[in-house]
């Protein structure tokens, strides 16, 4: 208090022996508006400059004392030329910081550049933003639950304008009708919810009147102490937002004890002070959204979605009175064709900077966004000063890690949100080495296991049981070989069966012998090949059991050959003759009855075998 | 601006994910069942291993993307 008093004693010193070294530009009217209706302090100015000198002007300077300078979370100034109905289009300047060497110690000055330089008697229409933190002092700091906290405001009612001001006027807008006390100077007056100064006239420049303002105030005063935001795209088809926030209640500490009966009973008399919910404006489509904290999931929490915006609204564990802290984490996926854009041979991501909660000052924000792996050439570009290095995470199906961004910024409000671009390379082929990966995963395992069924792990390799098990698969490969043979002759008779079907059907005796010629050439082959396949059986002791029957499988096998022959050339002959007889189809029938009693005999056999 | 801006969006239509993982495990399981059970009937003699890579490949292709699009159905965009 006593340092803040020192330097406003040291600028009405230098006002009154400063003489500004600056261009002669005169501010005809200014009009400035603070709005005081939540934590955060947003002071409007509207001004109209007039060059009363000869010559041109290119920048408009402003000063804030030091302390108010300090707290400056955003400063934007817009222009516009003509008035009333003949309005041009606004022009946002750029402002920098701008010290004059001859400028008292305790003044920040910032000057804004002019588009166009303002030419001899021209005049310009100039609005600007000031958003101050921490400018509201809670008066008394410490109160108890029943209390409802009071805030010291102070600010001077003339602009410490680097000009001479024709006309100026100052408007505060408080939260509710109520005011504690105000500076009265001359032209004051309190109506609704505002406390007007002014209209003052034909002040020089940097003149300074302090004015303080205590009021009472009960807007939820949440301030995140730290903020910690990741954007993780993956090229699949999501953008993922996770939010950890650790909060705290800004205004006037709470003391004594607090008391739970008598906040759910009357919470607007024990608990004034204190705020339940806090409401993020989520963009659309956003899906998946989760909120928990370091014990779990919280479940006071609503969603109200439209086509413009995902309404969240949350409730921490417990009511947040002043000084009391919690942390928790929000959680939401953004589909990724409202983000992410091609241009040219680059893409770049298009979202937001700062917190989605309403009326939140961070003091500490840091904004991860984590690109997949495979992107080049990052570049990020905001429209703010702010703090960038690059770091790696390593994430699922990673190899090297993902290139990660790291923004830092402190003390962001809530104007601070809006869009910054992050530019990068990536081809769509590397989006293959995340399944390329999982197949080589598991066709290692298929190796595995082949390497293992090849591979012959038997320590002994003369021991009897093993040369045992060597001839058993031996005789397991020929069985499995002469099984194969069988099945393809059969598969051969029947095909003679179908041809003598097909005969019968459209008289084609010339289609049915060529049948009768392939059929008889296979089957020799067959027989050829089942020959050696006899002898390893019969030479293999182990096969002594199985031997028997495969033999008289053949044997059947080669009566039934026969037996089908017979038929078919019978058929066959009978159709070229012409000649039908009763004897005939009994002999065929009688043939037939047998070639079925063999057939199943021989099925018999093969399904015993199989069995071995 | 010269050049247009397009969204980009992902190569598969993020509404398939669920039924192409599905149908892919189904049928890397499928081709996984033939290989072991060639694995198992099969004797030493007769075994070819050229069939069994090729089978233990298509099966390791169609299990890698169907796990894929399981995990990506599931909600890990990995």
């Amino acid at each position: 208090m006593s340092s803040f008093r020192f330097d406003l004693i040291l600028i009405l010193i230098f006002t009154i022996h400063f003489a500004p070294a600056l261009s002669d530009l005169v501010i005809s009217k200014l009009d400035r508006r603070i709005d005081l209706s939540s934590q955060i302090v947003r002071m409007t100015l509207t001004l109209k400059v007039e060059n009363t000198g000869t010559d041109p002007v290119s920048e408009v300077s402003l000063a804030f004392p030091e302390h108010q300078a300090n707290n400056l979370a955003l400063l934007v100034a817009v222009s516009t030329k003509g008035k009333g109905k003949s309005r041009g289009s606004a022009t946002n300047l750029p402002i920098k910081i701008k010290q004059p060497n001859d400028s008292p110690p305790s003044l920040i000055w910032y000057a804004a550049s002019l588009p166009k330089e303002l030419g001899k008697g021209e005049s310009l229409n100039m609005d600007v933003l000031a958003v101050f933190t921490h400018m509201l002092r809670p008066f008394p700091e410490k109160i108890t639950q029943a209390e409802s906290q009071l805030f010291l405001f102070q600010e001077s009612a003339h602009f410490t304008s680097p000009y001479n001001v024709k006309v100026q006027s100052l408007t505060v807008k408080l939260p509710s009708e109520n005011v504690e006390s105000y500076t009265k100077l001359e032209n004051t007056k309190f109506s609704g919810s505002e406390v007007k100064y002014g209209p003052y006239e034909n002040l020089p420049a940097l003149s300074y009147t302090p004015v303080i303002i205590h009021f009472p105030s009960n807007t939820p005063f949440a301030v995140a102490k730290e903020l910690v935001r990741e954007i993780e795209i993956s090229h699949w088809g999501n953008v993922q937002v996770t939010e950890h926030y650790n909060l705290i209640h800004g205004g006037a500490q709470s003391t004594g004890e607090f008391s739970r009966l008598d906040f759910q009973a009357r919470p607007h008399l024990r608990g004034a002070s204190a705020f339940r919910n806090l409401i993020a404006m989520l963009p659309p489509r956003a899906h998946s959204i989760y909120y928990r904290d370091a014990i779990g999931n919280i479940s006071t929490s609503n969603i109200y979605g439209d086509s413009s915006k995902t309404l969240l609204e949350i409730e921490p564990r417990y009511p947040m009175f002043g000084g009391w802290k919690t942390s928790f984490t929000i959680g939401y996926g953004l589909p990724l064709q409202d983000y992410l854009f091609q241009l040219g041979g680059a893409r770049f991501l298009n979202i937001t900077f700062g917190s989605p909660m309403n009326d939140v000052l961070v003091e500490n924000l840091t904004l991860k966004v984590v690109l997949p792996e495979g992107s080049r050439d990052i570049s990020v570009s905001v429209p703010f000063p702010v703090k960038q290095s690059q770091e790696t995470k390593i994430s699922h199906l990673d190899i090297a890690g993902r290139p990660t961004i790291v923004v830092e910024k402190v003390n962001v409000v809530p104007e601070h949100n809006q869009y910054f671009q992050v530019h990068y390379k990536f081809s769509n082929l590397s989006l293959l080495t995340e399944p390329l990966m999982l197949i080589c995963g598991f066709f290692s395992l298929f190796v595995a296991c082949i390497i293992y069924m090849h591979a012959d792990f038997t320590i002994s390799k003369s021991s009897s049981s093993y040369l045992a098990k060597l001839q058993w698969d031996e005789v397991q490969g020929t069985i499995q070989q002469f099984q194969d043979i069988i099945n393809r002759c059969l598969l051969i008779h029947d095909k003679l069966e179908v041809s003598l079907r097909e005969l019968s059907r459209n008289g084609d005796v010339q289609a049915c012998k060529a049948v009768r010629k392939s059929a008889d050439s296979l089957l020799k082959d067959y027989s050829k090949e089942s020959k050696p396949l006899l002898a390893i059986l019969q030479s293999s002791p182990q096969a002594a059991h199985i031997l028997p029957k495969v033999e008289e499988l053949i044997v059947k096998e080669k009566d039934l050959q026969e037996k089908i022959m017979l038929k078919h050339t019978m058929v066959v002959d009978s159709y070229e003759k012409k000649s039908t007889g009763r004897d005939f189809e009994n002999r065929v029938a009688s043939i037939q009855q047998k070639i079925s009693a063999l057939r199943q005999e021989v099925d018999d056999l093969l399904e015993f075998i199989e069995d071995v | 601006m010269a050049q247009s801006v397009k969204p980009i969006s992902s190569p598969v239509p993020v509404a398939w994910y669920p039924s192409l993982a599905v149908l892919m495990l189904a049928v890397g399981l499928f081709i996984t069942a033939s290989f072991f059970i060639y694995e198992a009937t099969s004797s030493r003699k007769n075994r070819s291993l050229a069939k069994e890579l090729v089978t233990g490949a298509m099966a390791s292709v169609f299990l890698g993307f169907g796990s894929l699009f399981l995990l990506l159905a599931s909600g890990v965009y990995v």
